[in-house]
């Protein structure tokens, strides 16, 4: 069994081990972490935390649009840990998670997956993408 | 007449009933930073109580996370015949964990109490069905709009309960070529139901990305049904001025063919009739124009998220969440609606910060009015990721509910200086209030058959 170390930077940097086979937030959980969630399936952002550290796999999480992952952000209810990973917890750690849609609209490779475009590779075609 | 059943014989009826006392609204903590469950507070609205305008009592939900919304009853006047029903048990979804809390109201009307949980898990595996909203009686049996699959993906379904509570399945036998759920309502001398769109649990529950509705992730579209059929036969295309068609009402009058729908995102109030050919025919009635915001390059759209007809069907209710205006239009002429009320609660432009002395985080959003025509209440919390996006010092500040006295003969609409409920104060913290529910019932659960 492949265990990997948790800390929680904004819980005084508590330390847990974790399963890197089984979702994050039932195995914090588990182990006393309160923890918000809704959904638990990774479609509803609730349990959003930003990993400052380390790799996860969140493969199966549908409620991140892509501007939220790159600002770090995992949907612990669905990530597993592949890495030792440090992440900060709850809704201090949603400071970037929320845009007023009407005055910061995403670029169209920074929409969910579903829908993005390619990211411009380079700084040419971002200043073609602006215009186009 | 002489009956037996919950509700009234008829809406004039409804509308000579007592006063209410009692008002219960649903309060979050989901999405808030707090972690305590959601919960059922009950409001004293009655004047002479020495707790009026306060929370009275809290039913917390058994976990954290579900995200309360919208509510119903187990039973309304559709049973007015039934002598066996009895207008008991109020239905409280969680829309984020599927979770169905059926909770006894009856025994102690202050104090309701957990009569039973169906449990989300047991409904997925039994229909194949989440994210649920709206709740109608049907008679003695109970449906309920759930707005995915099992994996939150459009367009759900309707879930199906008996009086008991027992999950009997799915209620539609199809859902045609429709791609998105939302909220619905019936009018069974017609044999018509009418349904509308908002998105996939997916996509509405971590936020609203705009550029969304460009990718057709949002609904434009309504649905009618033939219920006793139960599927859909028409639909019709809304486009431009029917993004995000939410909130759907007929008349009260269980003999008109008039409904009414409000488009979320273009701020638009839709009108349908049956036609004397009929044909069911629709039309743009209220179209509340973009406001320039003092700091913002674009112009600000209302965002109507709920509307409400009074009992008498002559007056409209809508909100524009986002301006923070509610508004009262005459639509004794359904096709030619007169605007004759209006008043700033919050919202973004400024007009009305505090009221009552409160700072008012948040706009309009989900409102009851009092059978009578004369009590509107006004709540100001729309869904905790949206609130987050819009209004992020609702954090601190907490939802409110404030009281609007209408005037049902002249119109009019004006604020109640001696009622208002800060949700921010609570005892674990600022949380939000939704929808409101009377015990007696109110304009937005009752059908007549
Ligand atoms: S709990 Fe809903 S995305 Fe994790």
């Amino acid at each position: 069994m492949t265990t990997h170390t948790v800390t929680i930077a904004n819980r005084e940097s508590a330390t847990y081990q974790v399963n890197a086979r089984r979702p994050l937030l039932e195995q914090l959980r588990d182990q006393g972490v309160d923890l918000p969630y809704g959904c638990e399936y990774g479609g509803c952002i609730t349990c959003a935390a930003k990993l400052v550290e380390g790799e996860v796999d969140q493969r199966r999480q549908v409620a991140l649009n892509n501007r939220q992952i790159d600002n770090g952000y995992v949907i612990l209810c669905v990530a597993r840990a592949t890495s030792d990973i440090t992440l900060e917890i709850g809704v201090d750690s949603h400071d970037k998670l929320y845009r007023n849609p009407f005055l910061d609209p995403l670029k169209p490779h920074e929409l969910k997956a579903d829908i993005a475009m390619p990211q411009p590779s380079s700084s040419k075609a971002i200043g073609q993408e602006k215009e186009g | 007449m002489e009956c037996c059943g919950p509700g009234y014989a008829s809406p004039s009826d409804a509308i000579k009933a007592p006063r209410e006392k009692l008002l219960y609204t649903i309060a979050i903590y989901t999405g808030t930073g707090i972690q305590k469950p959601d919960y059922l507070a009950t409001v004293d609205v009655d004047p002479d109580s020495p707790t009026y305008s306060q929370v009275i009592h809290r039913l917390e939900m058994p976990g954290i996370g579900d995200e309360l919304h919208h509510m119903g009853w187990n039973a309304c006047s559709s049973c007015f015949e039934d002598e066996n029903m009895s207008r008991k048990y109020l239905i409280l979804p969680g829309v984020r964990s599927n979770n169905l809390h059926i909770v006894d109201t009856a025994t102690d009307p202050r104090a309701p109490r957990l009569h039973k949980v169906i449990e989300g898990a047991q409904i997925k595996s039994q229909t194949n069905l989440s994210g649920p909203h709206t709740v109608h009686c049907l008679g003695s049996e109970i449906i309920i709009s759930m707005l995915g699959n099992a994996k939150g993906e459009a367009p759900g379904g309707y879930l199906h309960l008996d009086k008991e509570f027992e999950i009997q399945g799915r209620w539609e036998n199809s859902m045609g070529d429709i791609k998105f759920g939302y909220d619905f309502w019936y009018q069974p001398r017609h044999n018509v139901m009418v349904s509308s769109e908002w998105a996939a649990p997916n996509t509405f529950m971590p936020g609203f990305d705009l550029e969304e509705v460009g990718h057709l992730k949002y609904g434009r579209e309504l649905h009618f049904w033939d219920f006793e059929a139960r599927e859909p036969v028409e639909s019709f295309y809304l486009g431009e001025d029917g993004l995000l068609p939410l909130e759907v009402k007929f008349h009260h009058d269980p003999d008109s063919t008039h409904g009414f729908c409000g488009a979320a995102l273009s701020t638009n109030v839709i009108h349908w009739w049956k036609n004397d050919a009929g044909k069911w025919q629709w039309e743009k009635i209220i179209d509340v124009e973009n406001e320039q915001h003092p700091d913002w390059p674009i112009p600000l759209p209302g965002v109507m998220s709920a509307i409400l007809i009074s009992m008498d069907d002559k007056y409209l209710y809508l909100n524009n969440w986002l301006h923070g205006d509610m508004r009262q239009y005459d639509i004794s002429d359904p096709h030619n609606p007169v605007l004759t009320g209006q008043v700033f609660m919050g919202g973004l432009l400024g007009k009305a910060p505090s009221v009552n002395g409160v700072d008012v985080a948040g706009g309009p959003q989900m409102f009851q009015l009092s059978l009578d025509g004369k009590r509107l209440y006004v709540t100001t919390s729309l869904f905790s990721t949206w609130d987050n996006q819009f209004y992020p010092e609702i954090r601190e500040k907490g939802g409110v509910m404030v009281q609007i006295d209408c005037d049902p003969v002249n119109g009019g609409m004006k604020i109640n200086e001696d009622f208002i409920v800060d949700f921010g104060q609570e005892p674990n913290g600022p949380s939000r209030c939704h929808e409101a529910r009377y015990p007696g019932g109110d304009c937005t659960s009752d059908i007549w058959l």
